[in-house]
């Protein structure tokens, strides 16, 4: 089944995926990337409630991002 | 003879730096800012054997681009200042991200050990890390430690000792991919023509990042380096696909992410307390509740706690009043002197009985991990008035004093994000104000509508915020938070923590608390009084509708807002203001007092941070707001 590209923020818990890229400034791509969020990293995400950020697992820590900012980050789901 | 040496900490955020820091240096520590920036510099001496050695807590950060002010400061100070050795802190739960950073300290070629901290936490984690291979990866010294019960702490010393000793040996070098290092090559033969502070290797990768600092650095010295940086950077790009930062970004966790491989065994995963602690704590309902209950039993405790404590300590001060009249008399001297000590007296009865309870519980929470958790609840109604999740933690601050507060919000990363905050900070009721609420509605009016007045704070602070938001230009930054393990908090640093928090207050607000109340008193005994209630009558007696003797009591605000339920009062020849004031003027006058002015130590400290204009401007439009919503509600409960 072939993989197809879509943000972090449409997976869903429990579903792994690897990062593809960043969209945005200098700013936000070098804090993501300083924390982690490389291209072609694994993580999972483990949390999505409604109101809070999302939470996911990458890199043997969990991170906590900003919804508005896990609609900028593009990810390869894995089935 | 003594030797002396200077050694720097750094590390990410929240690995159990202040900790170390703290099991270092004990009691001989000073904490004060960077020149020129507002930014905690913490500072301490350590004795040992022939030693004096400084030590310096470098803030807690993932990264040496240029993001932040932290980041540039660390930089700054590691290469220009050149610390005898670097004590790299790092989590070992979490090696990987820690790494990350350590390989970029390790650029900065200066003698380094490496503290594995949370020694303790990885065994119950499940996991198996190789100290004398990760050693040997890294090229330089790793001790096990457990910084909270001081194990392996005397360590760290002796091996900093013995590496200063040895004068510096330039560690070993991490081998990006190829092509990399071609570019880092072309940039190196200029660049090693020139004198720097910083290691040329260092900066030919932050050229090849496209570091602006570096590259303006670079640009005033010879221009023709940054062209070759930047056509090796286009080379990389072309190859990698990926944007210049992402590419450097990938190769250090690519490092990083071998040297894990190598030297940590990841054994079946176990799902600790402090696991199940984090899922229950950020659960979409279950995580609201129990915020709710921390903080309504927080306020609670402190209030009930602080009410009792401090009745105890104002007894005691005014039963020294006869034995004083005794020994000055009771002229204007007197009276002058009078005004001094119930400056002090003020100052004491909040600090000790509320602010000190208060920052002892929230240090609590902090270091247990527990206000991240919160930051996570909070992320989205923080972002409607364009703040992310962290700028609550100053919020919550300022319940207790917004002097602290207001240099709390420090942790947010711009200064527009540092102005919202600030602001929306000096909105909240501290516990001062909480006392004249409690003490006066709550007391005569009912709890209810006091517990309404704080819900109408709420709603201001969200309108006001949200307004600043949208007038202020500028996108909210998001919020990109790791989430740390929860941890028993270590008693000693939250206590420190907790003193350096007052002693901002006792600094900043205690001489000007005591000089406002000595000028206080010398209006009192030069009669100028009467002219200025007469001067004020047009918004105190018409407008907000309370009796001519309250704008002394909101005069005497202006240095510490419970003052103007100690003048209510004197003035009013009472303490029982059921018999001077009907409930409405107790509810106008408890709003006022809640918005109308930042005390006189608030505006000190907001001139400290953001710069006297601002605070200028936030203090007058806040008087004239205050004054405008007492109207507005004296109208609507008088309908």
């Amino acid at each position: 089944m072939p993989e197809k590209t879509i943000f972090l923020i449409d997976l869903r818990e429990g579903q792994k995926g690897t990062i593809v890229s960043v969209l945005g400034g200098y700013g936000v791509v070098q804090r993501l990337t300083d924390m982690g969020l490389t291209p072609g990293t694994e993580f999972e995400m483990l949390r999505k409630g409604l109101l809070c950020p999302v939470e996911i697992f990458i890199r043997g820590s969990k991170l906590a991002i900003g919804r508005g900012v896990a609609t900028k980050i593009l990810v390869k789901a894995k089935k | 003879m003594k030797n002396k040496i200077t050694i720097a900490l750094a590390g990410n955020a929240n690995v159990g730096k202040s900790v170390i820091f703290n099991q270092l240096t004990g009691l001989h520590q000073h904490i004060g800012n960077w020149p020129g920036k507002t930014v905690e510099r913490a500072e301490g001496t350590l004795y040992h054997g022939d030693y004096t050695i400084d030590v310096i807590d470098l803030p807690g950060i993932y990264s040496l681009s240029t993001f932040s002010m932290e980041e540039m400061i660390s930089k700054e100070y590691i290469a220009k200042e050149k610390p005898d050795v670097v004590i790299n802190v790092i989590d070992a739960t979490t090696l990987e991200r820690n790494l990350f950073f350590t390989l970029q300290l390790l650029e900065l070629e200066r003698p380094m050990v490496i503290a594995l901290n949370q020694m303790d936490l990885v065994k119950k984690k499940g996991i198996a890390i190789d100290i004398e291979r990760l050693q040997k990866f890294l090229g330089v010294p790793v001790v096990s430690v457990i910084a909270t019960q001081g194990v392996g702490v005397h360590e760290l010393v002796d091996e900093s000792i013995k590496l200063a000793k040895k004068g510096y040996k330039k560690p070993k070098k991490m081998k990006y991919g190829k092509e990399i290092e071609n570019e880092i090559e072309q940039i190196l033969k200029p660049l090693n023509k020139i004198e720097l502070d910083y290691p040329k290797r260092f900066i030919a990768i932050k050229l090849l990042e496209g570091d602006e600092e570096i590259k303006k650095m670079i640009e005033s010295i010879d221009s023709k380096i940054i062209r070759i940086a930047e056509s090796g950077a286009k080379k990389i790009q072309c190859i990698h696909g990926h944007a210049r930062p992402t590419i450097l970004a990938c190769e250090r966790y690519k490092v990083a992410n071998d040297i894990v491989k190598e030297c940590v065994v990841f054994e079946t995963p176990k799902v600790t307390f402090s696991d199940k602690l984090h899922e229950i704590t950020i659960h979409g309902v279950w995580g609201y509740l129990i915020l709710i209950s921390i903080v309504v039993s927080l306020f609670y405790l402190v209030f009930n706690f602080g009410n009792f404590f401090s009745d105890i300590l104002i007894n005691a001060f005014m039963g020294m009043t006869p034995a004083f009249e005794k020994i000055f008399g009771t002229g204007i001297a007197s009276k002058l002197i009078w005004g001094v000590i119930e400056g002090l007296i003020a100052g004491i009865t909040i600090i000790l009985p509320y602010i000190l309870p208060f920052y002892i519980i929230l240090g609590l929470l902090e270091d247990s991990g527990y206000l991240s958790r919160i930051a996570f609840l909070m992320d989205n109604f923080m972002h409607k008035i364009g703040l992310h999740g962290k700028a609550f933690i100053p919020l919550m601050l300022g319940y207790g004093c917004h002097v602290p507060a207001c240099l709390g919000c420090r942790i947010m990363e711009t200064k527009r994000e540092r102005l919202i905050a600030v602001f929306v900070t000096t909105l909240v009721p501290c516990a001062a104000v909480t006392t004249v609420i409690l003490g006066l509605v709550g007391k005569y009016v009912g709890l209810t509508w006091a517990f309404l007045l704080y819900i109408v704070n709420l709603m201001i602070v969200f309108v006001l915020g949200r307004i600043a938001f949208k007038v202020l230009p500028g996108e909210p930054t998001e919020l990109i938070m790791e989430m740390n393990s929860y941890r028993m908090p270590h008693l000693k640093t939250v206590a420190k923590q907790a003193w350096f928090r007052i002693k901002d207050f006792i600094y900043i607000a205690f001489p000007l608390i005591i000089a406002c109340s000595f000028l206080i008193k010398v209006l009192d005994v030069t009669n100028l009084s009467v002219s200025i209630e007469n001067l004020m009558k047009p918004i105190t007696v018409d407008w907000l509708g309370l009796p001519a003797f309250s704008s002394i009591a909101l005069l005497a605000g202006i240095p510490r807002k419970e003052l103007t339920l100690i003048i209510l009062a004197t003035y009013g020849g009472t303490t029982n203001f059921a018999a001077i004031l009907t409930p409405v003027q107790m509810i106008v006058f408890s709003l006022v007092t809640m918005l109308y002015i930042p005390c006189i130590a608030t505006i000190a400290a907001l001139v400290k941070e953001i710069g006297w204009k601002k605070a200028l401007f936030i203090t007058v439009f806040e008087i004239v707001f205050a004054i405008f919503v007492g109207g507005i509600v004296l109208r609507l409960l008088t309908l």
